[in-house]
């Protein structure tokens, strides 16, 4: 990792706490931390074991990456750092695929401009690495080859799915308009679909900056409203698996605390749509985010699923679940249970869409995909369950709660570990255990690091109660975890 | 099973010909092509003029010519097969009986897909 990174993150850092009058020595104290160690802890040991000590390996095989997003870019720069001999392609039509998606949070905010978190694919090609910029669209891995929609034929010996994931925003009734997107790209068509009447969405990097556009809107006329007639602020969570599950929420987040800033809160309501039954899959942060739910006056319904919006007349369509107690059954002995759902319509003057997430129909639809779409592996060896000189990761990789760029950061390793094993003939040794990370942002300066694996259990790095929301983690979040990412891993060391 | 119905679309997708054609599905996100849509989707009843009425060898089935037919009012119609009836609450657009058969047609397609098609219908003569 490049010094001058290091040096420009904590310059930034140092701004925030002049803010506060506090020095950088002073706030590590604070947080009882002695330090940088904290921030770089991962970058620094990481970056010990490889490139200096690690003997290469002299294992050949055409490595083919099929997405050059953070997952693709950082395991080709990895393998790079690991083979002596490295033939290694990456596919990726996209100019700003390696853009820094953990942001878009903080553009919906207001408080990072789009530029912040824009990167060209191009300045994070690891040396020796090639890129074809067309799209892969058809598998063949019966023959290991692939075709490109410019009907270039790629064949490999070993291949990578980092494809990334489809913003189903189509499937919603009454945006059909603005079909399926990525998270990088102009995305115009997404954009007029939602139109400019409090529709949005920070799931693509341009519609974040339009989502800030958008509250400030109408956070302003929050401002001329009253508490009797209050502005309703809708957030939704769909019924598919989703990308950093904490966004939704973290986008409402911030709402209110600009709200706050704008002393207009008691004229607006903001009430949380989840198609599940609780606010997150670990008790604890369910519990501590139900707190502060209750602390910050949201309201919240369960088993709501965004199905349909009505642009012109606002209204938000969900379909709503629940369970009912049906007739004595005799032979269960036991009454049954009936599901019943039914249509609920709710009137929004600003409606924040977390769309439904699916794997890109070309591999959902290919041998390599699964029923559900997405790419089945080995969850521990990220190995493919058919194909063995295929792996996966990243967002379009089956793997439980792995869809954010901190469980790649975990998952890139073990897939490059795993492959060298495979070159070389020995076992798959290494294993993922689930880590993933969200950095719930819960208001402008505090953030609750929610760390877990499969286990369901929180897994704290540092010995302090996990569920308390934390300045420390805010500086972390807004000033560390950017150059870890853009420099650590796609480095291919952290 | 997979593989089968892998083959059986790649077949008749033209996709395993030769190398160098420019292989073309619906639904990846790539700028549509209208007539490989068509051809796929609409040729097998519409005929590749879009003036077929029948089946080939069914005189029990039979349709309007479809060439020529105005842009919009094709678009509209497909996107209603597509994914229902807006004034009637996304029922199912059943006309003449061929609902589900246009809906299978057209549920792959995006909505920019089916405004190409219905130029490219618009512009057959």
């Amino acid at each position: 990792m490049d010094n001058k990174y290091i040096d420009k993150m904590f310059s930034e850092m140092d701004k925030d706490l002049a803010k506060r009058g506090m020095s950088r020595r002073d706030a590590m104290k604070l947080a009882g931390i002695s330090g940088a160690g904290m921030f770089m802890g991962g970058v620094t040991s990481a970056s010990a074991d490889d490139a200096n000590t690690t003997v290469k390996s002299n294992a050949k095989g055409k490595i083919v990456i099929v997405g050059g997003g953070l997952a693709g870019m950082s395991t080709a720069a990895r393998l790079t750092l690991n083979l002596s001999n490295p033939d290694i392609t990456v596919i990726e039509p996209q100019e700003l695929s390696v853009s820094y998606q953990p942001g878009q949070t903080l553009v919906g905010g207001g408080i990072w401009d789009e530029d912040d978190i824009a990167y060209k694919r191009d300045d994070f090609v690891p040396d020796g690495v090639k890129v074809v910029k067309e799209k892969a669209i058809l598998f063949n891995p019966q023959e290991n080859k692939l075709t490109t929609d410019k009907g270039t034929v790629i064949s490999y010996d070993y291949l990578i799915l980092a494809t990334g994931l489809h913003l189903d925003f189509e499937r919603i009734k009454g945006l059909e308009e603005a079909g399926r997107a990525m998270s990088a790209g102009d995305n115009e068509k997404l954009l007029k679909a939602l139109g400019d009447d409090g529709i949005c969405s920070i799931y693509t990097a341009k519609g974040s900056t339009k989502t800030w556009e958008q509250m400030q809107k109408f956070i302003a006329k929050a401002k001329s409203a009253s508490p009797d007639k209050k502005i309703q602020f809708v957030f939704t969570h769909p019924s598919t698996p989703v990308k950093c599950g904490g966004a939704p929420k973290k986008i409402m987040y911030l709402t209110n605390a600009r709200l706050k800033e704008a002393d207009a809160r008691e004229n607006a309501e903001l009430t949380f749509y989840p198609n599940g039954g609780a606010m997150f899959g670990v008790p604890e942060y369910h519990d501590a985010i139900l707190g502060q739910f209750k602390r910050e006056n949201f309201k919240w319904h369960y088993r709501h699923n965004l199905i349909e919006v009505d642009k012109e007349k606002k209204i938000a369509v969900f379909d709503a679940k629940w369970q009912e107690k049906g007739p004595w059954d005799p032979v269960l002995k036991d009454y049954e249970v009936i599901p019943k759902h039914e249509k609920v319509r709710v009137p929004y003057d600003f409606l924040h869409i977390t769309p439904p997430q699916l794997a890109p129909r070309e591999i959902a639809e290919s041998d390599l995909g699964s029923a559900k779409g997405w790419v089945p592996v080995n969850k521990e060896t990220l190995q493919h369950i058919r194909y063995e000189n295929v792996f996966s990761l990243g967002d379009v990789a089956q793997v439980p709660m792995g869809k954010t760029g901190g469980s790649v950061r975990k998952q890139y390793k073990v897939l490059v570990d795993n492959l060298i094993a495979l070159m070389n003939g020995k076992k798959l040794e290494a294993k993922y255990a689930g880590y993933t990370v969200c950095p719930l942002i819960t208001d402008i300066g505090t953030v609750m690091l929610a760390e877990f694996d499969w286990t369901v259990k929180p897994t704290p790095l540092l010995p302090l109660d996990p569920t308390v929301e934390r300045w420390m983690w805010w500086l972390m979040k807004v000033h560390a975890l950017k150059p870890m990412t853009m420099y650590g891993m796609l480095s291919g060391r952290a | 099973m997979k593989k089968i119905v892998l083959s059986m679309l790649l077949a008749s997708l033209g996709l395993v010909a030769a190398e160098g054609t420019v292989p073309y599905k619906s639904g990846l996100l790539l700028k549509p092509q209208a007539d490989k849509i068509y051809e796929k989707e609409c040729t097998h009843c519409h005929g590749k003029d879009g003036k077929a009425t029948s089946f080939a060898g069914s005189s029990r089935v039979s349709y309007a010519v479809i060439a020529g037919m105005d842009t919009a009012a094709v678009a509209k119609e497909l996107k209603e097969y597509r994914g229902g009836e807006k004034s009637n609450d996304y029922r199912l657009h059943n006309k003449y009986g061929y609902g589900s058969i246009m809906r299978s047609a057209t549920k792959d397609l995006s909505w920019e897909e089916i405004d190409a098609v219905a130029k490219y219908v618009n512009g057959l003569k």
